[in-house]
């Protein structure tokens, strides 16, 4: 065995060591950013599962350069919510044709959240591919924007710029006085 | 620029909201802003609130547990690469060297460096004495020998024992032919030695004719002889180391040598005690 292959081999210690500290702290903001895609909690929950899995089978082809871990987590995150979206046929952002929102609320208030999670949900679908992954890597994966630049291969700047143009896109189909 | 600036400002907001810090205090920060930041962030408010889930505990745990189990099979997998990654620590070579350096030292170098000092003894079974084999010693009127030490050593192998002379100084000019003087006697180790130096720290000759002190050279400071003899723990052994000097042509320098031919060892019973 070479140095080169011993210093891999102890890159990919390190590697699993930091994956395996990042698992807490993104979890939830993997499962979130799945969810917003998917629409079903318990399939989100499920592909968060595999994406730590995936990750750690495929730490070999992990690289440092420009692109911080948890960044990779949430592209495997997206690839794998796509293979999902295509293995059901379903290319919408939420299918909220499908969603029904689950609570302990009375009635009346189930009813009130489903509207708004209709009205958010239709608003996002305006957006750019793009300024939904910016939005939805920004809101719920938790990363900065130049984590998100990596991720999306664009500089923080442009990421910024993509951010604002999306929010105020929303905030005009959605409305902020109601 | 102000629009580079605004978006710096709500990325900034947007950050401080994802830490936890609420949306008030962000536009108290930026009064100038407030107005146009608060719907942006409003907006942000609520898509967060409409999409917000909480995995659920045991689904959580199953996948916690299933990863972490992934990762342990792996590292058992891969003994040999902890191995490797050990191995390859600059550290670690480091820590080795200075191990071999260690065990170097303690069994070979120590020993010729800093041999074991013996105890000198009355009762001893080793007697160390000096002498001299005339040759040209009658041109001196003394010629005093400084001894600092002595060192044996063991037949086969680089283990040495000193001692240092109870007597340091000897005047050769009196252990001339048959005479010696005794100048360490004390306990050996009983084996085979083969090799033995004496270490002189000085030299002072005064010529008979003369008066004069002259120089008298002692090469590498040292004068060794290799015979084996044999130290036993039930005798007292008797090793006579003979010294001679030798004038160097009609330069007026004299040489210190060692006289193998007249040096050696013999046993002798010990007293009763």
């Amino acid at each position: 065995m070479n140095i080169d292959n011993r210093k891999n081999i102890s890159t990919i210690n390190e590697y699993e060591t930091r994956l395996s500290g990042l698992y807490e702290e993104y979890y939830d903001k993997i499962a979130r950013y799945v969810y917003v895609h998917i629409g079903n909690k318990e399939e989100a929950e499920d592909i968060t599962g595999e994406v730590f899995l995936k990750a750690l089978k495929s730490l070999k082809s992990y690289r440092e350069q420009g692109v911080p871990m948890q960044g990779w987590l949430f592209r495997i995150a997206h690839n794998l919510t796509v293979d999902y979206l295509r293995k059901m046929n379903k290319r919408r952002t939420v299918p909220i044709d499908s969603v029904v929102l689950q609570g302990n609320d009375n009635p009346a208030n189930t009813a009130e959240k489903n509207i708004e999670f209709e009205r958010v949900t239709e608003a996002m679908k305006q957006l750019t591919t793009e300024q939904r992954e910016v939005i939805n890597l920004r809101f719920f994966g938790g990363l900065t924007s130049k984590e998100v630049g990596g991720v999306l291969g664009k500089n923080d700047g442009a990421v910024r710029e993509m951010q604002r143009a999306a929010i105020e896109k929303l905030r005009g189909i959605m409305g902020v006085e109601r | 620029m102000m629009d580079e600036d605004f978006d710096r400002i709500l990325d900034e907001c947007i950050d401080r909201i994802n830490r936890g810090d609420n949306l008030a205090d962000c536009l108290s920060d930026y009064p100038a802003y407030s107005e146009k930041l608060k719907p942006l962030l409003q907006s942000m408010h609520d898509v967060q609130k409409t999409y917000t889930f909480t995995p659920s505990a045991d689904t959580k745990r199953t996948a916690r547990q299933k990863f972490h189990a992934a990762l342990g099979k792996r590292r058992q997998m891969t003994p040999v690469l902890s191995f490797f990654k050990v191995i390859s620590r600059p550290a670690v070579w480091a820590t080795v060297a200075v191990l071999v350096l260690a065990i170097v030292g303690t069994l070979v170098i120590r020993p010729i460096l800093n041999p074991p000092t013996l105890v000198p003894s009355p009762e001893g079974n080793f007697a160390f004495l000096i002498s001299d084999e005339p040759n040209d010693i009658g041109d001196f009127e003394s010629l005093n020998v400084t001894i600092s030490r002595v060192e044996l050593q063991a037949a086969g192998s680089v283990k040495r024992l000193e001692f240092t002379p109870e007597i340091k100084t000897v005047d050769l000019t009196q252990l001339q032919g048959e005479q010696s003087q005794e100048i360490w006697r004390g306990n050996v180790p009983a084996g085979q030695y083969s090799h033995v130096y004496i270490y002189v720290s000085e030299v002072k000759g005064r010529l008979e004719l003369t008066g004069q002190t002259v120089d008298v050279k002692l090469p590498s400071g040292k004068l060794h002889i290799s015979m084996p003899f044999e130290v036993t723990a039930d005798t007292v052994t008797s090793f006579t180391f003979d010294i001679t000097v030798v004038a160097k042509g009609n330069t007026g320098e004299y040489n210190l040598k060692p006289q193998i031919g007249e040096s050696g060892a013999r046993q002798e019973q010990k007293p009763l005690e």
